[in-house]
């Protein structure tokens, strides 16, 4: 998303989404379907659950030694011939990317989709620099053409009707297309094809990659990661330096859980384990190979507040069954990650100041670490988060001096008995039929979009002491012995 | 420009200040991954007919059309068929003797046109290989693994194993029999760490591909598509003998 569409503060943007019928379905359909298959995947195979405790100790494991593991990654790589290069930012990612363009004379550019040349934007730089990126995800040549951002982190393209498909299709293409599914896909099979045979440089991100063998492995469903990987004569990676695991045998784990999380399958049509450039005596593959590993934010969350989000696999199941983001889809974010996980990977790469509206966007009902397959606390974050965007000042003082309060008043059980007596006074002229719906002032701002439930006429604990005839808790039914 | 020390060390200063959040440790790795495969391939040797109807069960699942014939002599037939199906003229192929059968006379007879992958890999022959291969209708290779949980065939690429094989036509067929049969990816992953421990001898090419039934793509309405940009068809031919 651009600065200016993110000067939209969030409500609006998530306003917007909620008010844009057909994404309102399109979203509840996916969302429905992803949530569906994933489970059908994981009913039908007993190991899973262990499984995603061993994939999280892995990814744990790694962390702890994960000096070791990347320099031994880079070793392997150029053992193998291939170029390891190490990016502190996106800027500098972007920077290693154009110098390879200008010093090999390449034109064009394939891209298989990775979200972390989404994360650096890197098609921009490209153009930027003459070099032309097509894409070759079908989602993503999808918004490619349209000149938008992937709303989802493995369905880019799911905000988007077939009719708007084949109209922009027959816009950018020869010919006029009918909005069936088939036909759209065979004109960007037959569109692509050559592209893919023409073009200089193949860009991919990278799912894993396998510090004791050299080898980065992507996970694709169309092929085209294959095409990327094997017809032009270079081939760069750009990959976030917490996605190395150690070996071959850890690979098999990660592989077991990833596609049933994000797409149900139990494997994705394609697994391509990649090692360096194309070998003495091959025939295709490309002649130079480029691994570049991304900081961008990372490294300093190995020990910080955020170190679990290392973990993730980008599966995109905590998406589906977000209550936030099924209403309000991808864009309504306004960052390259969206959902739960991308609110965290978000503060991760731009800071806290970048989620403070976002980092309130989910209802912590934790349905999200139920998903993960290496089973994120993202809930747990989320409120670590919300605290240190209070801390920081960065929420606005009417809202820290609301929580403060609150904090106050609910940790002293004298204050709370006071405030519910005080509470009920204050409330009177405003509970309408059992519910508070409107409050003066900025409090107003909280009733503008949901009710309060008002409090009690006599609360639990006052209900209670009648019944047990003392305070709770020292009878076991509720009444005394006599 | 940051190098490899800075980052590094960067890394490793901020792991200094953590212990972690757990104490955990990675997979464990065959000690011996020799024997280790050797163990493997003895128990697949019994075990081979079960992990056969498994992996027909899961290959067709994921839209794969198997074929089983009694030995090479066979194969010929089933890939005329195919073609014949398919309204395919032409085929590129593995070279024959990594594939274990030569198709161009017994093909060449029905006018199709079969080359296979060449021998040297200059410049010339990649540039006229790959041309040959984006025309072909059918792609025949061999299959190192064939994987029973999900239905997956294993290839790797080398000298006489073009990648573009199993990518470029519409039609994938491989062939392969009882050696390749594996049950699980527990497996595999002993296999692929045996044959990393030496891979300058093991593997002459850098890509290990999974396949898992034909190139498809939901990013249309969730629409399941087969054939985006890989192959619409995927056939196994298991060989007996």
């Amino acid at each position: 998303m651009s600065d200016a569409e993110l000067r939209v503060p969030f409500p609006q943007r998530a306003g917007a989404a909620l008010k844009d019928a057909f994404l309102q379905e399109a979203l509840t359909i996916a969302t429905t379907k992803f949530i569906d298959l994933r489970k059908e995947a994981f009913a039908g195979f007993p190991a899973g659950e262990a499984l995603r405790d061993q994939a999280r100790r892995i990814k744990e494991a790694t962390l702890q030694r994960l000096d070791a593991h990347l320099g031994r990654l880079a070793d392997n790589v150029e053992r193998l011939g291939g170029h390891v290069h190490w990016a502190s930012t996106g800027a500098e990612a972007r920077e290693i990317v154009l110098r390879l363009c200008r010093e090999r004379g390449v034109r064009t550019v394939v891209k298989s989709k990775s979200m972390a040349t989404e994360e650096i934007d890197l098609n921009e730089a490209l153009e930027g620099a003459g070099v032309t990126p097509i894409e070759t995800d079908l989602g993503e040549y999808i918004i490619q053409l349209a000149g938008e951002k992937p709303s989802h982190i493995i369905a880019p393209a799911i905000h988007k009707t077939k009719g708007q498909v084949a109209e922009l299709f027959s816009k950018a293409l020869d010919g006029r297309f009918a909005a069936d599914p088939e036909v759209l896909t065979a004109a960007a099979r037959k569109e692509l094809r050559q592209k893919f045979l023409d073009a200089d440089m193949g860009i991919t991100g990278a799912n894993f990659a396998v510090a004791e063998t050299g080898t980065v492995v992507l996970v694709t469903n169309e092929g085209n990661g294959r095409m990327v990987t094997s017809l032009p004569r270079v081939h760069v990676a750009v990959m976030g330096m917490e996605k190395v695991i150690p070996s071959m045998t850890d690979l098999m784990v990660f592989l077991a859980i990833l596609a049933r999380s994000a797409t149900g399958q139990q494997l994705s049509s394609y697994t391509t384990l990649v090692r360096g450039p194309r070998q003495p005596g091959e025939l295709e593959g490309p002649e130079e190979f480029h691994l570049i590993l991304l900081d961008s934010g990372r490294i300093r969350q190995i020990a910080g507040p955020l170190r679990e989000a290392l973990y993730c696999l980008r599966c995109g199941a905590c998406l589906n069954v977000c209550p936030v983001y099924r209403q309000i889809g991808g864009h309504a974010y306004g960052h390259t990650y969206p959902g739960p996980i991308g609110i965290l990977l978000t503060a991760m790469l731009r800071g806290t100041e970048s989620v403070k509206e976002l980092a309130h966007a989910s209802t912590l009902c934790g349905a999200c670490k139920d998903v993960c397959p290496v089973r994120i606390d993202i809930p747990r974050m989320l409120i670590e988060l919300r605290e240190h965007v209070d801390q920081e000042k960065v929420a606005p003082w009417a809202e820290r001096a609301m929580f403060r309060a609150a904090r106050r008043i609910m940790s002293s059980p004298a204050l709370f008995r006071m405030g519910a007596r005080v509470g009920r006074l204050l409330q009177a002229p405003w509970v309408r039929g059992g519910r508070v719906r409107r409050l003066p002032l900025f409090l107003g701002r909280w009733t503008a979009t949901r009710d309060l439930p008002p409090v009690a006429q006599r609360t639990f604990s006052e209900r209670w002491k009648d019944l047990a005839g003392g305070p709770p808790g020292d009878g076991r039914r509720g009444r005394r012995a006599p | 420009m940051t190098t490899r020390a800075e980052f590094l060390g960067r890394v490793g200063e901020e792991m200094r200040k953590t212990p972690g959040l757990f104490p955990a440790e990675t997979a464990e790795r065959p000690a011996r991954p020799g024997e280790a495969a050797e163990a493997v391939r003895r128990q697949m040797a019994e075990r081979w007919p079960q992990a056969l109807e498994r992996f027909i069960r899961e290959f067709e699942r994921v839209a794969g059309i198997f074929h089983r014939v009694r030995g090479m002599a066979e194969v010929p037939g089933v890939i005329r068929a195919i073609a014949h199906e398919r309204g395919a003229r032409e085929l590129v192929t593995w070279a024959p003797g990594v594939l274990g059968v030569d198709l161009r006379e017994s093909l060449g007879a029905d006018g199709l046109t079969v080359t296979p992958a060449p021998a040297g890999a200059d410049e010339a022959a990649r540039l006229r290989h790959r041309e040959e291969a984006a025309r072909a209708g059918i792609g025949v290779t061999g299959a190192d693994l064939a994987l029973a949980e999900t239905g997956t065939l294993i290839l790797l690429s080398g000298a006489g194993r073009p990648r573009s094989t199993s990518l470029l036509p519409e039609t994938h067929v491989a062939v392969f029999g009882r050696p390749a049969m594996v049950e699980s990816l527990e497996q595999v992953g002993i296999l692929l760490e045996e044959l990393h421990v030496d891979p300058a001898r093991s593997m002459s090419g850098a890509v290990i591909t999974f396949i898992t039934g034909p190139s498809r793509t939901a990013d249309i309405e969730l629409t399941l598509t087969r054939g985006v940009h890989g192959p619409k068809y995927v056939h196994a031919i298991f060989v007996d003998e």
